[in-house]
């Protein structure tokens, strides 16, 4: 029955693992795993391209919190469904969003490498719209926004640190929140419908004398003189901030277009959904990726930028002594 | 020698039969009953002339004795038979509602007893019944109420569970969906019966009685037990498949008669599939019949479990024979994957769109009642019928032999015969589960180019089997286990088809993964 197809992918051939075998063996361990204690078992549960899925990983614990109802329940209460033997009948409804189908039952939940919402590195973004041209849709608007010099933060030992550029007067300048861990602790980022915390403080630098620096706060708190060794160099820049959602297909041609690893479709499916059209307006906040979401991939751009800083560095170095 | 166990329906009926011809010849007079009349001689005829009889009723009636013993017995057994048709098919929608939800996670019907009673809001159905004219239903209604009352739902939560199907309301020894038919029936015989209005009306009315009566006239031929059936003649076998075939056509009539062109599609498809599938069946089901020399349906049980005769079940003489029957009773009794004539997504229930209320109902069991029936020839044919698996193995063991031997014996044919009839169904529900719905061409080209020469090819192994290897004796161990080994390896062979190369020069890393969720705290500084 294996007779030539070109369909592709070996797991499209119209043979007989493929067309029989597979399928049958794929809804009998779906069956399985609704059997008390066997479902358990390792050989049931769905791996992820051959890779096994760890869902509930140390995120999810931490997102959730030890005071979440699902936390450290298999089935929330409503799901026990029989007096005598809760275990032999289960509904499978999840009343997503304040139950959430990787919390509950992770062996069901399979993450895809689909294109969900669009994340955006801003500290990496060189605005240089490739993205916005490759968008067949029109559906990516640039937008001014804030953002910490990256290049002054990586740790010391880093082979980039010390590029970035100092404070300048008439610059930006940021300070990490002091409270902020705080902060991240109380937010819940599942039921409470708002963006994410700020990490920083920004602020306008009004002047520099020695090691002291006065800035304007930002958010209008006033005028007040610090140690620069307190504050990290921010800028003002056009990135690629913001998305009309509503019009967005997920084709993902603009990730593909992005030079600078700045540009990614992230596999998170929630947040992209709204009463009005209005609500899938993106704005920056909403489609923000911390570094930290793609370490790597940013630290290659700072390596690349860090070069291409030190030789400039250098090439300026030679003009000044000639 | 023939298998037989202690539910000896059969004999019961006989004997019941005869008893009671017996009492009703005893119970008529004995005494010869004169009601001669002699004319006295006249000048026209001069002898006396003798008019009218003089009878014994116990003669008479043991002339037509036989005859009404033979009657009442077979209808008996034709009552008792269909009652166990119908009692026991009770568990096959309930199968397919409940193992469907569990191949597909969710959670299946959940109706029970219960689901009669129980209102929404303190609303019950009491309060529908309590509207029929003439006060007829009030009982009902308060015996709905009272119930409600005492087992009614304590929280409106739980009505919402219910009306979202959420959380079983019940108990899961009441069977939750189980009652689902009932109310199924219900709705289908309240329902109004609709004939379009250009559809040919005799041939529509028509087509559900041939599917509906030919349906249960297979069950005829088919035994529950050693002891259990209605007809046992000596080619039981080819009757009931020559009647399984007759549906097809009444799926034709009625495709053609409805004036709608789903239907009349769905009835070509069923017609353009016949040829497809059905001579494969034969052929695969002459070869069980070869094997076991017999075209009678208990004989070629008794071959398979006889402590004289096979001794082994046709599955493992057969493999290839059981899964061709397996292939073409799915195809014969028009289940997923073979479902075209009735391709709910492209044909809207093709044949039967036109058909609404109780004739829809019943063509519905009809259709389950061929699956049913598939499932029992397939018990019959291949998983040696009422014996237990390893039956002759267990008894024979050592220590614990005897406590089998007992279990066995208290054990009536029926119940192994249920089991396995009700697991083939848990497979086809299986592969109802799993398996895309094939094309027409590819039905075709499926039945020409692989069923029909592989039948004959098991076919042929059956002849060499009768021929070469049967003796008389039970098999030797070793050719049933090379046969199931062969047949275990090709399938090995098949199942692990993956070109591993192609598959890693396709596999490609992770694209871009959320691997820690861009959330508060998440980020490394």
């Amino acid at each position: 029955m294996s007779y030539k197809a070109n369909t592709g992918h070996p797991h499209a051939t119209p043979n007989f693992r493929n067309l029989l075998i597979r399928p049958m063996w794929m809804t009998l361990k779906t069956a399985l795993r609704t059997v008390p204690f066997v479902g358990k078992a390792r050989f049931l549960k769905n791996d992820y391209h051959g890779q096994p899925t760890v869902m509930i990983d140390q995120t999810t614990m931490e997102r959730v919190g030890p005071e979440h109802p699902s936390a450290g329940q298999k089935f929330a209460a409503d799901r026990e469904t029989s007096q005598v033997m809760p275990f032999v009948e289960r509904p499978v409804t999840v009343m997503y969003p304040y139950e959430r189908l990787e919390d509950l039952e992770p062996w069901l939940f399979v993450p895809g490498n689909y294109f969900g919402r669009i994340g955006i590195v801003w500290e990496t973004c060189t605005s240089c719209k490739l993205c916005i041209r490759a968008c067949p849709n029109d559906c990516l608007h640039m937008t001014t926004e804030l953002r910490v010099d990256v290049l002054d933060l990586p740790d010391e030992d880093d082979e980039w640190h010390g590029y970035g550029s100092e404070l300048e007067e008439g610059g930006y300048a940021a300070r990490e929140k002091e409270e902020y861990d705080e902060i991240a602790v109380g937010f819940d980022l599942i039921n409470a419908h708002a963006d994410a915390p700020q990490q920083y403080d920004f602020a306008e630098v009004i002047e520099i004398s020695g090691d002291k620096a006065t800035v304007r706060w930002s958010d209008g708190s006033g005028i007040e003189t610090v140690d620069s060794s307190s504050l990290k160099r921010a800028e003002q820049d056009i990135v690629s901030g913001q998305i009309d959602l509503g019009r967005c297909m997920f084709c993902g041609l603009c990730a593909e277009a992005c030079p600078f690893e700045s540009f990614f479709m992230t596999n998170e499916y929630d947040g992209m959904s709204g009463f009005s059209r209005e609500e899938l307006w993106m704005d920056a906040s909403r489609t923000r990726l911390l570094p930290a979401v793609h370490q790597e991939r940013v630290d290659m751009e700072l390596a690349k930028r860090a070069e291409r800083e030190e030789k400039k560095r250098s090439r300026k170095a030679a003009r000044a002594e000639a | 020698m023939a298998s037989s166990d202690w539910l000896d329906v059969n004999g019961w009926s006989e004997s019941f039969s005869s008893w009671s011809m017996d009492s009703v010849h005893d119970a008529l007079p004995s005494d010869d009953i004169d009601l001669q009349m002699t004319i006295p001689s006249t000048w026209a005829w001069p002898e006396p002339i003798t008019i009218g009889p003089i009878f014994n009723m116990q003669e008479g009636f043991a002339s037509m004795q036989p005859g009404l013993e033979a009657f009442m017995h077979a209808t008996i057994m034709c009552t008792v038979v269909f009652t166990v048709l119908m009692l026991t098919m009770l568990a096959i929608p309930y199968i397919e509602r409940k193992f469907i939800g569990r191949l597909m996670d969710r959670l299946g019907a959940t109706t029970t007893l219960r689901s009669l009673w129980v209102g929404e809001s303190g609303v019950t159905a009491g309060e529908w019944w309590k509207q029929l004219p003439f006060g007829m239903g009030t009982p009902i209604g308060w015996t709905v109420n009272l119930l409600n009352s005492i087992w009614g739902n304590s929280h409106e939560l739980e009505t919402i569970s219910r009306v979202n199907n959420r959380s079983y309301h019940g108990y899961w020894f009441l069977l939750p969906g189980f009652f689902q038919a009932f109310a199924d029936f219900l709705k289908f015989a309240s329902k109004e019966h609709i004939v379009p209005k250009n559809a040919d009306k005799v041939v529509f009315e028509v087509a559900p009685v041939i599917i509906i009566s030919t349906t249960v006239l297979v069950f005829a031929f088919i035994p529950f037990g050693p002891h259990i059936y209605a007809a046992n003649s000596e080619l039981s076998l080819i009757f009931m498949m020559a009647i399984f075939g007759v549906a097809p056509l009444g799926v034709f009539f009625a495709g053609w008669a409805s004036n709608n062109k789903y239907a009349l599609i769905g009835g070509m498809r069923s017609a353009a599939q016949l040829t497809a599938y059905e001579i494969p069946l034969l052929i695969t089901v002459l070869g069980v019949a070869v094997l076991s020399g017999s075209f009678n349906i208990i004989e070629i049980v008794d071959f398979q479990m006889g402590q004289d005769e096979g001794n082994v079940w046709n599955i493992f003489l057969l493999p290839l024979g059981a899964a061709l029957f397996l292939i073409t009773m799915i195809a014969e009794v028009e289940r997923i994957p073979f479902d075209m004539p009735e391709a709910e997504a492209e044909l809207v229930e093709g044949w039967w769109t036109e058909y609404g209320g109780i004739r829809w109902g019943l063509m519905f069991a009809a259709e389950y009642m061929r699956s049913y029936a598939a499932c029992i020839l397939f018990a019959l044919f291949f998983l040696g019928g009422w014996e237990a698996p390893f039956q002759h193995t267990l008894s024979g063991l050592p220590t614990v032999g005897g406590t089998f031997e007992a279990v066995f014996a208290a054990t009536p044919g029926l119940v192994w015969l249920l089991i396995k009839a009700w697991l083939m169904f848990a497979v086809f529900v299986w592969i109802r589960a799993s398996l895309h719905r094939v094309r027409t061409d590819q039905i075709l080209e499926f039945g020409w180019r692989w069923l029909l020469p592989l039948s004959l090819v098991n076919l042929v192994v059956a002849i060499i089997l009768r021929l070469e290897f049967w003796t008389g004796q039970p098999w030797e161990l070793w050719v049933p286990a090379a046969l199931s080994l062969a047949a275990l390896a090709l399938f090995v062979i098949l199942a692990i088809d993956e070109d591993e190369e192609a598959l890693q020069a396709q596999r490609r890393p992770y694209s871009t993964q959320a691997v820690v969720k861009a959330s508060p705290g998440s980020h490394r500084d």
